[in-house]
């Protein structure tokens, strides 16, 4: 895949940016290695509780059961209160291995000695994955601490019948030009353009990200994140003049919905795109089979032609092993499992309450990109036509800027546009004033 | 005098209790001060330290010290610790100057015995039966964009009242549903206190010709002292605490920031920083300062 080659420049720039944490981080892995013996019962912690991923967990668990005949105890938690949880969690008594996210976030806990060393795990099962997957699983100490188990990225979606309707098609919708006269026919029609919800303050982040990478590209991008550009560059108030022009074609109650929200108008045919991760395929399926066929992603149109549309924020879930839990030989026996193709066609098996198979862009190579249904094939051709990989931003930059930072800016950015170079001033201000890293 | 006074009361205690008394004493004391010490003393004490260092909250060999920065990033970086005081602010102008009133007439009406007073005793009791959380649930079922009242108006979630996220109305939004329970409380609270009140102290009103506001104004609310200190002090502490209703609608987004708020999305998750701890001293001390000030003068006065 194309994600190889940036994909290590990518880490290499993340790497530089917390390159002072470098030198704690060896004590990590003491209590992992135990060798790939399975041994013993084993807990399980999910962070999620809906039902596609809850039967997609189920069914790898008694696949892993059958097969070895260890127990695990299936443990799941909402996701915002697992997030929330999580340094007493992994501090406490963990389960041995639990759901988490790649790259940067998982660094963090890596560079702690939260997580077990699966670089015995990755002996066994990476063959199976491209290059990037192994580095966005790889610590700031070059051993693997993450095992990926799905991807999906972010675009704009919207329904092809709707589409139709309009007259539009994917390609005439590849610049910016475009893109706002698609918006301003969706709103003479009287459709919400540009669906939008950014309540839970991470939403919109996903719309900064494209619209940075677009208009300053990849390198500024992740440069900005690492702290490396600053915000009150004249590049990010560009950002935000962009952004600016959408908000006519926006829902008025941005702030009112979370992203589920913006997905019901588009369920509901009361919005003609949303720009979003795939994952919510589940949803519309689960709506019917219908809904989900009609449902359509592309990549996020050109906005500067010296950076096309190369980049895409592609956030890869997947599994750790807890450091502190009682069994991390088990634990890591079952991302061998879990991870392997055996382990991934159990997953790919589950179905949901409707009796549809669910559907998962699996990182294993093994799953045979031809059995993707069309909407999946027009994710991995998003995903193709991009050089760039990112997560997101809550994924590609410090946990303590991100979250309690850059949402509530975004947030009040909503409440006043015209704000904006307050607000730049006020993010460069804290970054600033963010402690230096371990 | 004053020495001879003390001596003698002195002595007159040591008479009064025996050995097995003082022994219960200071069980009945010693245990509970050792626990409220500990579980409540101890950690304040240690996050008044923590807000002076920097630490993610993960494995204490890596806490640095800090010195004043946490707090000089909030007070001078930090927008939203401004938005939270004034929300906070609102907060307390509308508790004392709407809500906690409001308890208090209802709670005089009630007295009284107006025609269906059990009816709305009962009935603005209620809420307060509930928690703050669930009363967040609730008001949020009623208000979200697909919630009741939209769904009542025949909006859908394209067009739907913004209750929540328009920051126009949101805060009277919030203290509405606050206020629905906290009249409740101070109802209930101040009703207890007229029960108490002497009736010949009425009557002696009346006789005399005052008016029912004189006889509140002059006799009845200054014998309402001790249940006056409390009402104030609970308004105050309720105001500035202010934090479930607020969690439970926003999460711990940035979408309604109050102090509360702000110290669970600094120290809780991933991001935790010892700023949440620097939150949570301003808001101790913001809390505290004002209820030792108004208790001194009151206990003051008592004595004299």
């Amino acid at each position: 895949m194309s994600e190889v080659t940036n994909g290590i420049s990518r880490r290499s720039v993340l790497k530089g940016a917390a390159v002072g944490g470098l030198g704690l981080a060896a004590g990590g892995s003491l209590l992992a290695g135990c060798g790939s013996k399975a041994t013993g019962p084993l807990a399980y912690g999910a962070r999620s509780v809906d039902a596609g991923p809850t039967a997609q967990n189920k069914a790898l668990i008694a696949a892993y059961t059958a097969k070895t005949k260890n127990e695990v105890k299936y443990n799941a938690t909402e996701s915002n209160a697992f997030q929330n949880n999580l340094s007493q969690y992994l501090q406490g008594t963990p389960d041995d291995t639990f759901e988490w996210m790649a790259g940067y976030r998982m660094q963090f806990f890596a560079e702690q000695g939260l997580l077990a060393d699966l670089t015995d795990v990755w002996g066994a099962i990476g063959d199976q994955y491209a290059d990037s997957y192994k580095i966005a699983s790889t610590g700031l100490d070059g051993k693997q601490y993450f095992v990926p188990k799905s991807w999906y990225p972010w675009g704009m979606h919207f329904r092809k019948s709707m589409f139709k309707d309009l007259g539009l098609s994917a390609d005439t919708v590849t610049n910016w030009d475009e893109f706002l006269k698609m918006l301003d026919g969706m709103k003479k029609k009287g459709l919400v353009g540009f669906a939008a919800g950014d309540k839970g303050g991470w939403e919109a982040m996903g719309t900064f990200d494209i619209l940075n990478a677009r208009i300053n590209g990849y390198q500024f991008h992740v440069d900005l994140l690492a702290g490396r550009e600053k915000w009150t560059d004249a590049k990010v108030l560009d950002v935000f003049t962009h952004w600016a022009q959408l908000i006519p074609y926006m829902n008025p109650n941005v702030l009112d919905l979370e992203w589920d929200g913006a997905m019901q108008l588009l369920l509901q045919k009361k919005a003609g795109s949303m720009l979003m991760g795939s994952w919510f395929g589940g949803n519309f399926k689960e709506q019917s089979q219908a809904d989900y066929d009609d449902l359509s992603i592309i990549p996020f149109p050109e906005i500067n032609p010296e950076h096309g549309r190369d980049t895409v924020d592609a956030p890869i879930d997947g599994w750790c092993v807890a450091a502190n839990g009682t069994n991390n030989s088990g634990g890591s026996d079952f991302l061998k499992f879990a991870g392997d193709m055996e382990g991934v066609n159990a997953t790919l098996a589950a179905k949901d309450a409707n009796g549809a198979l669910i559907p998962m862009t699996s990182a294993n190579n093994g799953q045979d990109t031809s059995t993707y249904d069309a909407f999946q094939k027009e994710q991995m051709a998003v995903m193709d036509e991009a050089k760039y990989i990112t997560q997101f931003l809550d994924r590609d930059t410090r946990p303590d800027f991100a979250g309690p930072v850059v949402g509530p800016a975004i947030q009040s950015w909503f409440k006043n546009p015209k704000d904006v170079n307050k607000i730049v001033d006020s993010l460069q201000a804290q970054w600033d004033a963010l402690p230096p890293l371990a | 005098m004053n020495s001879t006074a003390t001596g003698s009361k002195k002595a007159h205690r040591r008479r009064a209790f025996s050995r097995a008394d003082r022994t219960t004493l200071s069980a009945f004391v010693g245990v509970p001060l050792f626990f409220h010490l500990l579980l409540v003393w101890v950690p304040a004490f240690l996050t008044i330290v923590l807000s002076f260092t920097y630490w993610s909250g993960i494995s204490i060999s890596r806490i640095k010290f800090a010195g004043l920065a946490n707090y000089k990033n909030i007070f001078f970086d930090t927008p939203a610790f401004w938005e939270a005081i004034q929300n906070n602010i609102i907060w307390l102008a509308w508790f004392a100057g709407i809500a906690t009133p409001l308890g208090i007439l209802l709670a005089y009406q009630i007295d009284r015995q107006i025609r269906g007073h059990k009816f709305y005793e009962t009935a603005y009791y209620l809420p307060v039966v509930l928690s703050l959380a669930v009363t967040g649930i609730i008001w949020n079922f009623l208000l979200r964009p697909d919630g009741f009242v939209n769904g009542l108006l025949g909006r859908d979630i394209d067009n739907a009242i913004s209750f929540f996220g328009n920051y126009h109305i949101n805060i009277y939004v919030i203290l509405t549903i606050a206020s629905w329970r906290h009249i409740g409380y101070i109802m209930l609270l101040y009703l207890a206190g007229l029960k108490s009140v002497d009736m010949a102290l009425r009557e002696a009103a009346s006789l005399d010709g005052a008016t029912e506001w004189q006889t509140f104004k002059k006799v009845i609310f200054p014998a309402m002292k001790p249940v006056n200190v409390i009402v104030i002090v609970i308004t105050i502490i309720e105001s500035l605490r202010a934090f479930d209703i607020v969690y439970i609608i926003y999460g711990s987004s940035a979408g309604f920031p109050i102090l509360g708020t702000l110290v669970f999305q600094n120290i809780a998750g991933e991001g935790a920083s010892m700023k949440g701890a620097a939150y949570a001293v301003i808001l101790f001390v913001l809390s505290i300062g004002p209820i030792i000030a108004y208790l001194r003068t009151t206990f003051k006065s008592d004595v004299q």
